[in-house]
């Protein structure tokens, strides 16, 4: 075992501590006394990952083993975790290659023809068959493509099938194909507490019919945090859906669950502590300083983009969702829980390069928004670490700039709603119908890599919660109008940001710098 | 008392009538007014009440009152001096005032000769017909002497020139200047030129350019004949020439005809110092636009001599000795000759009148635009030689960057800076055609002498209106009379500078009025698309052709450019068929699938949001969105579902195999208006209500046809022609993807994956 995270509050000994900011990162000297929270060290890796696997499918929690599930004539669809996991994307073989390489082998064994894979992209993009070969495993991608092996279209009505409705009224509608299996197995990859059991099936074969009973501002302003499932009303509706699910289909699921290795070892002093640099530590950050700066752009991003990080798998287990998700849920926890003693008046964020839909595309400021006021703010157990009225200061350049093939919603969103309004509630119930509908859109999800239409509003959602909760946001380097649009201040220095913060919670605050990625769940006391 | 009165719609034509109803209340009058357009003589002036010169008349008696005066006095004669058309003149006149004269300084000859000489002929055949004998006050200009030096007596000019013949020519000049423009040596030139410049708008817009020009090549060639001909008699100009000859005409008919008749030679006629009001005036001309010019600080030096004098009068002095001229007509068959000027008596030179002018708009500056106030240079009045030689520098600096800007290509700077660099030039051709002008009249040395003119002054009777020059206190007329009047109507329009800036996409998108009957047209590359046809056959290529064959197809593509740069410039629909031959023997199965699955987000990328944001913003706004692009149908089948309607050329397939040619024309230049309109008639759309977007000179033709036409990122042809007619430009391109980007996108899409390696090629 690794050491535990810890809390360690700046003294005058303590150096500059990183902060990422988009493609690159900067080394800040933050104000005596601010509190910093680091994660547990990196757990160590399992060794024989295929062993693992083949262990976990034989011993499963909650259901009998894998082989004794499948037989000739059974129709199998094999859905997995698409390109928004794990961040960053990891090295091959990906995880998701080995479990359904493993599954594959049962079901040959077992003599089972009819088998579909299905990546879980709900409204998300596509993806590319270069990202389906990259996931599955070249081997699989020959065999299957592009005949069996599938993006989930959550626009073809014709494949879509409902499957009941929950005692709240919530619609269960998902993939066809999958619903009328005679047995799911779901290969997921957890990096947060958010994904996972429920979730899996539930939202990532859904159609927006099904999505909008938990993707809206209502429940996400009542998942404090949707990290931490037992508080989480979107988790909740998640799992009255997934027991309507359990009703009408098997679902065995295999959760695997990795460390905190989220960089490769040529930028290894990310996932070190600053004060334990060595002298290759700290030569590494200033060449990969200037060499950063240099790159052109574009190179840039695709330097950042093909940074796949080195994970080790801290877990594998299969069974029935319900039984399985705790044994993962409590691996995350290993990996990234830290106990916090209360909440400050200003919290810290440096948002890195990537988040779960920029994957080798374009972070554009809607989603910059989501990943610091939606994902890294929600890294809480509990409290959040700023309290109710206080100040969030974030990291990120924030460039205007969009990708026009995966994106095109989102610049539509970001020109004509943002720049009338930016109440969540508001753009929900004035502009969701009409992007969720949107012929074009819908035109361009299906037939190239777009977002679906009503995604760049659920981005919005995502940071309802924090909206609500934070007194003043400030972003520290960002882009002047584009920060604007999204209706933040922005300063050039964290001293200036501090100054700011001043107005809205007086002369002496105390601060919380949330330090991530590898990431850290905060269990705030 | 019976006047007859010509020219009374002009500057001093208004000032008489109003003197002559306010003055003389026993007086009736008759005027003769040409018809305007749907106006007659009667509706003209009755307009005339309406005008500021009656507004001191309007104060006392009111609008009513004035309109009555002159309902009641005032009689008009519909005619036309000069074009055969002056009728019958009443038997009871007593008086005529013939003030009637070109308004322009360099008008065509035979224009010229028209009004001054034919005219003046006529006036004076209708009065001997008229059977009445009243005394002609021909009111003629001082400079018919300008190119003497020294003191002008008050008497018949010395020439010998043949004014019949003179007018002949004249009369012929046009004729001749019409069959000469038709000819090889003429018409060629002015052709290739069209050609040069509107060719890719297509033939008809060359034709109307060409035919544009020949017009403009008459006019210029009548002008420059006239002020030569003027020139090389001794006069400045063919206004000063005409108006000699219209003296000798009058000269004529008094000794011939025992008429009585009285020459009138006013110098520059400017504003009003005391009557009607201080400061009337009725529109800009002579020294008022240099005045206002320089006021704005657009002149910074002037081509005269600081101790030159310039000879202006106000009008109330012209019109005050007009009267008195007509109150006293001399012998019979002995005409009177009357200077009215200020240059011999109470002259003012141009340092002087710098000096005052200065002085007024260093206390009361003109605004400039949201930028405080403006500061006016001072003069050194250095004469000429500099000014011109400044000038001529300026003017080849301007020419030069508008021929240079145009070679580059059109980003929204240099579109910026070519409209600059034409407001510049404009400027300079405008300052010169000022100073030209002003030049023959600013540096004359002639002292007209008023001994005449004094004389009457003097024994005018008690209670008229005096007209002696040597009263006008210069400091008071320049500073607080006459700088005053000219720039009022500037300071009143002068608000902050307009933004040129397209406003932003949102509220053009949601502004959009409803309607079923309308349409809009989008060209597509340049306008939706970021991307071209080359850049599309590119990504065909490279996804076809293995990686080790890229270079070879990249440098066929470049041994080929030349041959399509010189099809692009003969023609748009010569290249486009070019280009398409290079698909000849691909697959067409192949390459619908290629633009399905890889194209397609290709083009995506290439695309510019904002214009699939507009498009789906007249879809909901209930228009017919119509695309209208010269390639073929098939590559534009991944933005299809945006649009109604497609216009696109086909590509010819045989047995599965294209063939490299079209199946019919592309849809280029004038050809997509001819589309549009049919599209229209069937369609049942409103043209006039239709939008149509299109980046460059060639598709004019289809944005001149809709009354809603939009330049998107224009090129500078384009933006010139947009900027003259006050169309929409807008700048859109600001989330689209780059050339490389697009062509990854095209690489990384599944058909490559789906091939084996050894299969390669959807395209062949």
């Amino acid at each position: 075992m690794g050491r535990p995270g810890f809390v360690l509050e700046v003294d005058e000994r303590t150096p500059a501590l990183l902060v990422n900011e988009g493609e690159g990162a900067r080394l800040e000297r933050f104000p005596l006394g601010t509190r910093v929270i680091y994660p547990p060290d990196s757990l160590p890796g399992i060794r024989d990952v295929r062993a693992a696997i083949r262990h976990a499918l034989l011993h499963p929690h909650g259901d009998d083993p894998l082989p004794a599930l499948l037989r000739p004539g059974m129709r199998l669809t094999v859905v997995f975790d698409d390109i928004s996991l794990p961040l960053p994307q990891m090295r091959t073989p990906d995880m998701r290659q080995l479990v359904i390489e493993q599954v594959l082998e049962y079901a040959a064994a077992a003599g089972v023809d009819d088998v579909e894979l299905l990546a879980a992209n709900a409204l998300h993009r596509r993806m590319t068959a270069a990202e389906l070969r990259r996931t599955v495993g070249d081997r699989v991608f020959r065999s299957f493509f592009p005949g069996h092996l599938k993006n989930h279209d959550a626009e073809d009505r014709a494949n879509l099938t409902e499957v009941g409705t929950t005692r709240h009224g919530e619609v269960v509608e998902i993939n066809r194909r999958a619903a009328e299996s005679d047995l799911i197995v779901y290969v997921n990859i957890t990096l947060t507490g958010m994904s996972g059991g429920s979730k899996s099936v539930a939202v990532g074969l859904a159609s927006y019919r099904s999505l909008r009973h938990h993707h809206n501002v209502h429940t996400l302003r009542h998942s404090r945090s949707f990290n931490d499932p037992p508080k989480s009303a979107m988790h909740h509706s998640y799992d009255r859906m997934a027991g309507v699910l359990a009703d009408n289909v098997r679902v065995f699921t295999v959760e695997s669950t990795v460390n905190g290795d989220s960089y490769p070892p040529q930028v290894g002093f990310m996932n070190r502590r600053e004060w334990e640099w060595s002298a290759a530590d700290q030569a590494s950050y200033l060449a990969f300083r200037k060499l950063n700066g240099m790159a052109p752009a574009k190179l840039r991003r695709q330097m950042w983009q093909r940074s796949y990080a080195p994970y080790g798998i801290t877990g594998v287990h299969a069974g029935a969702p319900a039984d399985v998700h705790p044994y993962t849920l409590a691996a995350v926890h290993r990996q990234q829980l830290t106990e916090v003693d209360g909440q400050s008046d200003i919290g810290v964020w440096g948002l890195p390069f990537i988040c779960p839909y920029n994957v080798n595309s374009v972070m554009n400021p809607v989603l910059v928004m989501s990943l610091g006021l939606g994902y890294l703010f929600n890294l809480y157990r509990n409290k959040p670490i700023v309290r109710q009225g206080g100040v969030g200061i974030f990291y990120h350049p924030m460039p205007a700039e969009f990708h026009p093939v995966h994106h095109p919603s989102y610049i539509d969103f970001y020109e004509s709603v943002l720049s009338r309004t930016k109440d969540p509630a508001l753009i929900e119930e004035k502009y969701e119908e009409q992007f969720a509908t949107d012929p074009w859109y819908t035109h361009l999800y299906r037939t190239s890599h777009a977002y679906h239409g009503v995604h760049p509003l659920y981005m919005w959602y995502w940071g309802a919660h924090a909206l609500q909760h934070l007194g003043d946001v400030i972003f520290v380097g960002a882009d002047r109008g584009a920060a604007a649009r999204l209706g933040f201040r922005t300063a050039s220095t964290l001293g200036d940001a501090l100054e700011m913060a001043r107005e809205t919670v007086g002369s002496s605050p105390s601060i919380t710098y949330h330090h991530s990625p590898p990431l850290a769940l905060a269990d705030v006391r | 008392m019976h006047v007859l009165l010509t020219g009374a719609t002009g500057f001093l034509g208004q000032a008489m009538l109003e003197r002559l109803i306010v003055d003389h209340p026993d007086a009736r009058i008759t005027v003769l007014v040409r018809r305007r357009g749907d106006a007659s003589a009667a509706d003209r002036l009755a307009g005339l009440a309406r005008k500021p010169v009656f507004r001191t008349l309007r104060e006392r008696i009111g609008a009513a009152g004035v309109r009555a005066a002159l309902a009641e006095r005032v009689d008009a004669l519909e005619g036309d001096l000069g074009s055969g058309g002056v009728p019958a003149l009443p038997g009871t006149l007593t008086a005529v005032l013939h003030c009637a004269s070109t308004v322009s300084f360099d008008p065509p000859v035979d224009e010229a000769f028209r009004i001054n000489v034919l005219g003046a002929r006529e006036l004076y055949e209708a009065v001997l017909a008229s059977g009445a004998s009243p005394h002609v006050v021909h009111v003629s200009t001082a400079y018919v002497s300008a190119l003497h030096r020294g003191v002008v007596a008050e008497r018949s000019l010395d020439h010998a020139v043949d004014w019949r013949g003179e007018l002949r020519h004249a009369q012929a000049a046009r004729e001749a200047a019409e069959v000469r423009s038709r000819t090889p040596g003429v018409l060629g030139p002015l052709l290739a030129a069209a050609r040069a410049e509107h060719g890719k708008a297509g033939t008809s817009a060359v034709a109307a350019a060409a035919e544009r020009a020949r017009r403009d090549w008459v006019h210029e060639h009548l002008v420059t004949a006239g002020r030569l001909r003027g020139q090389s008699l001794g006069w400045t100009d063919v206004y000063t020439f005409t108006k000699a000859l219209g003296e000798r005409v009058a000269e004529e008919y008094a000794q011939d005809h025992d008429l009585r008749v009285s020459v009138l030679r006013p110098t520059i006629v400017q504003a009003a110092l005391d009557l009607p009001y201080p400061g009337w005036f009725e529109s800009y001309k002579m020294m008022d636009p240099i005045t206002l010019a320089y006021g704005r600080g657009e002149i910074r030096e002037f081509p005269v001599h600081a101790d030159s004098v310039v000879d202006i009068v106000p009008v109330d002095v012209v019109t005050s000795a007009a009267l008195a001229v007509a109150a006293a007509p001399p012998e019979p068959g002995r005409p009177a000759y009357f200077h009215v000027g200020t240059g011999a008596r109470n002259p003012l030179t141009q340092d002087d009148l710098h000096r005052h002018v200065k002085r007024y708009f260093t206390a009361h500056p003109l605004p400039d635009a949201g930028r405080g106030h403006v500061k006016v240079p001072p003069w050194r009045l250095n004469g000429a030689a500099p000014v011109e030689r400044a000038l001529r520098a300026g003017e080849r600096a301007a020419e030069l960057v508008e021929r240079a800007l145009p070679l580059l290509p059109a980003s929204a700077r240099l579109r910026e800076r070519a409209d600059r660099a034409r407001t510049d030039s404009r400027r300079v051709r405008a300052l010169r055609r000022l100073l030209d002008l002003y030049g023959g009249y600013g540096g004359v040395e002639a002292v007209f002498g008023d001994a005449n003119t004094i004389a009457l002054h003097r024994g005018r009777p008690p209670g008229t209106a005096g007209f002696d020059v040597a009263e006008i206190d210069w400091p008071h007329y320049v500073a607080d009379v006459y700088c005053p009047a000219v720039t009022a109507a500037s300071r009143r329009t002068s608000g902050p500078r307009r933004s040129r800036a397209a406003a932003g996409g949102a509220d053009v998108n949601a502004a959009l009025p409803e309607g079923r009957d309308v349409a809009a047209l989008f060209d597509l590359e340049g306008t939706v698309l970021a991307s071209n046809l080359v850049e599309v056959f590119v990504w065909t290529r490279l996804i076809s052709v293995p990686p080790a064959g890229w270079a070879g197809e990249l440098a066929s593509l470049a041994r080929a450019v030349p041959g399509y740069v010189g099809a692009e410039r003969r023609d748009r629909g010569d290249f486009v068929r070019a280009f398409m031959r290079r698909y000849a023997g691909c697959r067409e199965a192949e390459l619908r699938a290629a633009v399905a699955h890889r194209i397609g987000d290709a083009l995506l990328h290439r695309s510019f949001p904002e214009a699939v944001a507009r498009i789906r913003a007249h879809r909901a706004a209930g228009h017919r969105t119509v695309l209208i692009t010269g390639t073929a149908d098939l590559f534009v089948q991944p933005l299809a579902p945006l649009f109604d309607e497609i216009a696109a050329s086909r590509l010819q397939v045989r047995d599965g195999l294209l063939t490299g040619r079209l199946e019919r024309p592309p849809v280029v230049g004038e050809a997509r208006a001819a589309w549009a309109r049919r599209y229209a008639e069937t369609a049942g759309l409103d043209l006039r209500r239709c939008y149509a977007y299109g980046d460059s000179f060639s598709d004019r033709a289809l944005l001149d046809l809709v009354g809603n036409p939009v330049a998107v990122n224009p090129d500078h042809r384009l933006h010139r022609h947009a900027a003259g007619r006050a169309w929409r430009v807008e700048e859109w391109g600001a989330h689209t993807g780059g050339r490389l980007d697009a062509v990854l996108t095209a690489l990384s899409g599944p058909a490559r994956a789906v091939r084996p390696a050894g299969r390669a090629g959807a395209v062949r």
